[in-house]
């Protein structure tokens, strides 16, 4: 192609009219950036939220639809049944029996206080020997364990960062109101775990010994939900039905709920795609716009040219020649504004996608930096479909008329 | 006379169709041109010069009538064959000399070459064609608009031989250049009709026309005297 003579008249004539060039291709820069940042800050988001899922991705969570959600100091009355049973936690256990690992939780919402500063969280209550089965520790807060004591807790990563906590330091369970407020020693900080499809979201949130938990809380053997982690993935569903089948025996009123990453993922990732192509569509609007302005150039160019297009014709052209020419040059346009807008768009989604989700880490996986080159491919193929009419007209001038324009 | 001409036009009509009603350029002209001759086509403003010219050159074909190049009829050739007639058998020669003003000198003479052979010319033959019109190398690397109209209209007669025409054809070779280089050029047109080309001049200069072996006089699309 460069060493096509109607290319290198193409050339020419952009290097010619550079500044009007340069204006138009602009309207491209601004249609590629706006396509592919906001295409890849979705695409960051959706990737960032998968990944946190699929960390979890192995667990089944079964709750029961009645929702202990106590107000501060409230205890739950034991006589009540709610939560799953232990009748139902032994059928879980039997059903689940080698194909993974069944941890009951309790879980309320509370008050704390750390160094007299009111705090507010998720209290959970795990046996610790079922801690380390799926929540980690942070070692740069000190030296943390998961076997807790009686009156120790881990607390989560948001709460150590918002209180400046590390092992060792002390917090208080229970409002400033509340007759006791007994200490407990922060035996580790838990790592991060951000969204999370097994319901334990300990960020901002605490983690005590099941034991100290029914003590202050009661309700010991009503748990709020039981998480089975299953050994092979591909197992899960099988899972699910045995444990739905042996517990939910009345269709009509189910006994508990049971539900996996999956479903949560599914609708999160749908959301986020749906969000994700309204924003991209906003930027193709742009685009659109910049369509209109190389079309312009264009019919200007051919204008401008007449004579010239009529010694092309009459000295024996062929119109696809002339054709050639013009779209060579609405294409030249387009390179130049997609490769204008392809590298800002990598700088500039960059630090969008920094700013808005605060980790850069699946910028450079192919899903999100695809983006680049496609809005690029797009801009260009707009750019030449706008040229495709003006040089069509130029192709089918008349070479007398042509030659007597001035 | 050879047996067939190079250029025949039997009784061509023009007619253009204005708003102010019909109008008929050239008038049931009939005219045969035989290979490697000299033909003057002179008239004032409004005779059908250009016409005639136009209808010559292939940029345009006859309400009736037919014109025959080479032996075939213009009218019943598709666009493309009159496209590729018009760069391969007939050399263009302007007023206004219409070199490609994004193109060299040089360029602009391998541009037919291009359009023949759909790739760049590497045999130096549009060096050689410009050298004998005048236009040395140091010359050639320049556009147009850098050029004196003499130099433009040397650059012009090397750009209609490349593609080695039997028939140029020129529309007012001198009309823009001051007398002495219109003098130098149709020197270059009489060398090209020595060499065995067919050359038509159209002009309304008696001087120039006198260059020629024969002269047509077209008066109101007719040919006078015919």
């Amino acid at each position: 192609m460069p060493g096509d003579i109607f290319f290198s008249l193409a050339v020419r004539s952009v290097r010619l009219n550079f500044l009007r060039s340069m204006l138009a291709a602009i309207g491209i820069v601004i249609g590629v950036v706006a396509i592919s940042s906001m295409g890849m800050l979705g695409t960051n988001m959706q990737l960032e939220v998968k990944d946190q899922l699929s960390a979890t991705a192995n667990t089944v969570v079964i709750s029961s639809d009645t929702v202990r959600m106590g107000p501060p100091g409230f205890t739950p009355s034991s006589s009540s049944a709610s939560g799953v049973t232990k009748t139902e936690l032994t059928k879980i256990t039997s059903v689940v029996s080698g194909n993974g690992t069944v941890i009951p939780i309790y879980e309320t919402s509370g008050e704390f206080t750390i160094n007299s500063i009111a705090g507010r969280g998720m209290i959970f209550g795990i046996d610790p020997g079922d801690i380390g089965k799926f929540l980690k520790i942070n070692q740069t807060y000190g030296n943390g364990t998961t076997d807790l004591g009686l009156n120790e807790v881990l607390v989560g990563a948001d709460i150590a960062q918002n209180f400046d906590l590390k092992v060792g330091d002390r917090i208080r369970i229970g409002s400033f109101s509340s007759s006791s407020r007994p200490e407990l020693r922060i035996a580790g900080v838990l790592q991060p775990r951000g969204t999370v499809a097994d319901g334990i979201s300990t960020d901002n949130g605490i983690v005590v010994n099941s034991k100290w938990y029914t003590n202050q809380y009661g309700g010991s053997n009503e748990w709020s939900q039981v998480n089975v982690i299953v050994n092979n993935v591909d197992n899960i569903s099988a899972v699910e039905s045995a444990i739905n089948a042996k517990i939910n025996t009345n269709a009509k009123t189910p006994a508990v709920r049971i539900t996996d990453a999956t479903s949560q993922l599914a609708t999160e990732t749908s959301t986020l795609s749906t969000v994700t192509t309204f924003i991209m569509a906003i930027g193709g609007i742009s685009l659109l716009v910049a369509a209109v302005s190389i079309f312009n150039v264009m019919m200007m160019s051919v204008s401008e040219r007449i004579q010239e297009i009529g010694i092309l014709l009459s000295i024996g052209t062929e119109k696809g020649e002339v054709r050639r020419m013009f779209v060579y040059e609405a294409f030249i346009l387009g390179l130049l504004g997609a490769g204008i807008g392809g590298a800002s768009s990598a700088v500039i989604g960059y630090s969008v996608v920094d700013a808005m989700i605060g980790t850069t880490a699946y910028f450079f996986q192919p899903a999100s930096i695809l983006y680049v080159p496609a809005a690029m491919l797009i801009g260009v193929v707009v750019c030449v479909i706008s040229g495709v009419y003006p040089a069509w007209r130029a192709s089918n001038m008349d070479p007398i008329d042509a030659l007597r324009n001035e | 006379m050879t047996a067939s001409p190079i250029i025949q036009l039997s009784e061509v009509t023009k007619t253009y169709h204005l708003e102010s009603g019909d109008y008929t350029a050239l008038d049931q002209v009939s005219l045969d041109i035989a290979e490697n001759d000299f033909v003057a086509i002179m008239g004032p403003s409004g005779s059908g010069k250009s016409t005639m010219m136009n209808q010559l050159g292939i940029l345009d074909v006859p309400t009736s009538g037919s014109v025959y190049i080479d032996g075939k009829n213009v009218a019943a050739m598709s666009q493309l064959e009159r496209t590729h007639m018009r760069r391969d058998a007939i050399g263009y020669i302007f007023q206004k000399f219409y070199l490609i003003p994004l193109l060299s000198a040089y360029e602009n003479v391998e541009y037919p070459l291009i359009l023949k052979f759909k790739k760049r010319d590497t045999t130096e033959k549009a060096f050689r064609l410009l050298e004998a019109v005048g236009i040395d190398r140091s010359l050639s690397a320049h556009r147009p608009t850098q050029l004196s109209g003499g130099q433009q209209q040397r650059v012009a007669i090397a750009r209609a031989l490349v593609n080695e025409p039997r028939i140029i054809l020129c529309d007012e070779p001198t009309g823009n250049l001051d007398s002495r280089t219109g003098f130098q050029i149709m020197d270059i047109l009489c060398g090209l009709h020595r060499e065995g080309k067919t050359v038509i001049l159209v002009t309304h200069d008696e001087q120039i026309a006198a260059y020629a072996k024969r002269t047509i006089r077209l008066v109101d699309g007719r040919i006078e005297g015919s």
